[in-house]
């Protein structure tokens, strides 16, 4: 049975067969989904110019026929994109770091609250990707607020084990700060963390979406960032994300700073 | 119903080529097992030796079998003009148009984060090399028009831009024999921006 047409965010696409595309898609009313869509490598009518990262569409997507099996997308037509993120590598970067952590974490048949919640940030994070600087200071940022946006947002105010401050270190494997008393008590592990960077970190999380380049984040404090964040990630997302290799090789590369 | 062994090892190795499932690869088999010996054999020939033939050109990196490929060493081609293509197949669609007469780059693909492909999975130094010395005037980026292409294409641009070259991009617009009326407004609205003067 084909479902109304219903708003979609393309996350990935991967061909398939010799004329099919496998269509990985982020909707505000079940959260990520893939879908095959059948000939859209050769049609030029029903899916013309739509399948394409980034796309925000309007889809039309048949159920499943049994479990585990994929859905049918059956038509799509372009509502909005985000030209500038194809028209400047650091920004394409970013946004397909965005995408992928999406595309890896966000689940599959979500509340429609969650759902949602999660397809407004998505579009939001592209659209401040798209007009604001985008550095090494942004990259950080946002991996922090993507992790907050699907379920996984650090305590980075008051100690994780007694709610008490202030905040000797950040203990990764707990997910939060933790005060001078307790961290006597932690065997190893502790990242030892400036106030100033766990005050920019926590203002990130405030902030709304589109005002976090607005936060000043620099010099040692960035590089402390960026380590807090990443092993946060890589502790409990437990993957590599493979777009991170490609951002470390384009913000340090030779095209850096032509953002 | 079981098929032989040696039977069911052709379909088998038949249903890995790209379009080919189990009934079009049992229909191939049959075919084949009816054909003459030297047919068949012509044809494993044929397979055995593309792969122990072919190399990539040392210049442009295509598909040939002798390096520098026929295009890189024909001394009529113009030797200022530079085709940026992602891959061998987009070569020989450009070639297939017989409207362009300059030499070719082959990337080996596209920037794409998602599987891993940064600039350095791609002949990006190679074309810094080529253009470097000063003999190209133009270099023309004709990488596919989705957002990895386009992201590409905007990278070689940050990279290239230093030598002085003149880059260009290829156009976007209306597909000949297509129909307004299924086109996505982006398209649209770039062929309008791109429109040009009837002559």
């Amino acid at each position: 049975m084909t479902a109304p047409a219903r708003e979609a965010l393309v996350l990935r696409v991967v061909d398939f067969g010799e004329s099919d595309r496998i269509v990985h898609l982020l909707t505000p009313h079940a959260g990520r989904l893939a879908a095959i869509a059948k000939g859209a490598r050769r049609s030029v009518r029903r899916f013309p110019g739509t399948l394409d990262v980034f796309h925000h569409l309007r889809v039309q997507i048949a159920e499943r026929r049994r479990p585990g099996g994929l859905a049918r997308l059956e038509q799509a037509r372009l509502v909005g994109w985000f030209p500038g993120l194809r028209s400047d590598a650091t920004r394409f970067a970013l946004g397909c770091f965005v995408l992928e952590l999406l595309d890896r974490l966000a689940p599959e048949n979500a509340h429609p609250q969650d759902a949602r919640r999660l397809f407004r940030f998505a579009r939001e994070a592209l659209a401040l990707v798209e007009r604001a600087p985008a550095d090494a200071r942004l990259r950080v940022l946002l991996e922090l607020v993507a992790l907050d946006a699907l379920g996984l947002r650090p305590e980075l105010d008051d100690c994780v084990r007694c709610g008490g401050g202030p905040p000797a270190g950040f203990l990764v494997a707990e997910g939060g700060v933790v005060c001078g008393t307790c961290a006597q008590r932690v065997a190893g592990g502790l990242l030892p963390v400036r106030p100033g960077t766990l005050r920019a970190l926590s203002g990130a999380l405030r902030l709304p979406l589109a005002r976090l380049d607005r936060l000043v984040l620099a010099g040692p404090l960035l590089a402390e960032a960026r380590e807090l964040v990443a092993r946060l990630a890589r502790f409990h997302i437990g993957l590599e994300l493979r777009s991170d290799g490609f951002l470390d090789e384009i913000l340090d590369g030779p095209a850096a700073g032509a953002a | 119903m079981r098929s032989a062994p040696p039977i069911e090892r052709l379909v088998a190795n038949l249903k890995r080529l790209p379009g080919i499932g189990e009934k079009s690869a049992t229909r191939l088999a049959f075919h084949l097992l009816g054909s003459a010996e030297n047919q068949v054999q012509e044809l494993a020939d044929a397979i055995a030796r593309v792969k122990k033939d072919i190399v990539l050109c040392e210049v442009c990196f295509d598909l040939t079998d002798r390096s520098p490929c026929e295009i890189c060493r024909a001394p009529d081609r113009d030797t200022a003009t530079i085709c940026v293509v992602e891959e061998p197949a987009d070569l020989a669609a450009v070639e297939g148009t017989g409207g362009f007469k300059g030499r070719y780059h082959v990337l080996g693909g596209a920037l794409s984060p998602i599987d891993g492909i940064g600039p350095e999975a791609l002949r990006i130094r190679e074309l810094e090399a080529r253009v470097a010395p000063g003999e190209v005037r133009e270099v023309i980026l004709a990488t596919n028009p989705n957002a990895e292409g386009d992201a590409t294409a905007h990278y070689l641009a940050d990279r290239l831009r230093p030598s002085g070259v003149r880059l260009t991009r290829i156009a976007y617009g209306m597909p000949l024999g297509g129909d307004l009326e299924y086109a996505d407004h982006v398209t649209i609205g770039r062929s309008l921006a791109n429109r040009s003067e009837l002559e």
